[in-house]
């Protein structure tokens, strides 16, 4: 009985991660210039967000994965960048740091 | 109830405790946002204003510049379709200093790329300070392109907006925009903020 239950805690942790559908797939305190992250691919990415505590100019994309090519980019200082891309060819959530940032700062893709 | 029975209740009771606590904490982690509490929720879901207009050309649709006070303290800029379109790009600086200490907020959408042989369309949006004169683009040739402002008041102050969209022409050449300059009435410049596509 006890197994039984431990499955079943795992396997709803499991799928409420899932459901929840948004990810944090970079964060740190400083980002040197030309430092970027991406999330795995996913038909289901469809919004990236890059979030700074200060301003600095930073890119989010998405990148699809036959011809790598960039879909929605966007360039910008701006402390909350946001992008996104309403199609159902599988791509992944790429951010990138254009100049370098002393602040903490994240990017989020959410499906 | 026997002690065996007892036990067995409470190992039971703590078992679901854990589950409990687990999926809480799952759902919590995946709902974790980096941003601030309430701001992706208002940007979603509070109104936009459009301050200008970026026209339809060579076969791509008519897009706006809009302005979006948000109820979380921060003013957005956005290039959408429409208002109520999800399909915007942009971004947002506090409410208190929009323009982060600079003379410009300049956001560059594009499709296409990271080369500049790759971009289908390009376009540069933004919000200047009121003794800003004039804007122009520079592009990797050092030629220039000025762009049309428009006086526009945003939360009890004025701005000049643009909205620009790359000459398809420009790009079919490889040029691409490598900074965007605010110039004052003298033709001095008082702000210049890099800008390009790719890793450039």
């Amino acid at each position: 009985m006890r197994l039984s239950l431990l499955g079943l805690v795992l396997s709803l942790a499991l799928s409420a991660s899932a459901w929840a559908g948004s990810t944090t797939y970079a964060g740190y305190q400083s980002w040197p210039a030309g430092q970027a992250a991406s999330t795995g691919y996913s038909p289901s990415w469809y919004q990236n967000i890059f979030y700074k505590t200060s301003s600095f100019d930073t890119t989010v994309t998405f990148i699809d994965n036959v011809s790598y090519g960039w879909h929605s980019t966007v360039r910008s200082r701006g402390t909350y960048v946001e992008t996104h891309w309403l199609s159902s060819q599988t791509k992944k959530a790429h951010c990138r740091a254009n100049t370098a940032g002393s602040s903490w700062a994240a990017c989020t893709a959410h499906s | 109830m026997s002690a065996l029975e007892h036990r067995k209740r409470w190992s039971a009771i703590g078992i679901a405790v854990v589950a409990a606590a687990l999926f809480a904490g799952a759902v919590v982690a995946g709902h974790f946002d980096a941003a601030p509490t309430g701001l992706e929720a208002a940007v979603r879901d509070e109104p936009l204003v459009r301050v200008a207009r970026i026209p339809a050309a060579n076969g791509l649709g008519e897009r706006g510049v809009f302005v979006q006070p948000t109820s979380a303290g921060f003013l957005c800029l956005w290039d959408a379709p429409d208002a109520t379109s999800s399909a915007r790009q942009g971004g947002c600086n506090p409410a208190d200093d929009p323009l982060a200490g600079e003379k410009l907020f300049v956001s560059l959408a594009y499709d296409g790329g990271p080369d500049v042989t790759g971009v289908r369309d390009a376009r540069l949006i933004g919000i200047a300070a009121n003794d800003v004169a004039q804007v122009s683009v520079v592009m990797s040739d050092d030629t220039r392109r000025t762009v049309t402002l428009r006086t526009v008041g945003v939360g009890g102050r004025s701005y000049r907006a643009f909205g620009y969209r790359l000459r398809r022409a420009d790009l079919e050449q490889g040029l691409g925009p490598t900074a965007v300059l605010a110039l004052d009435a003298r033709g001095v410049e008082i702000d210049r903020q890099a800008t390009g596509f790719g890793a450039g």
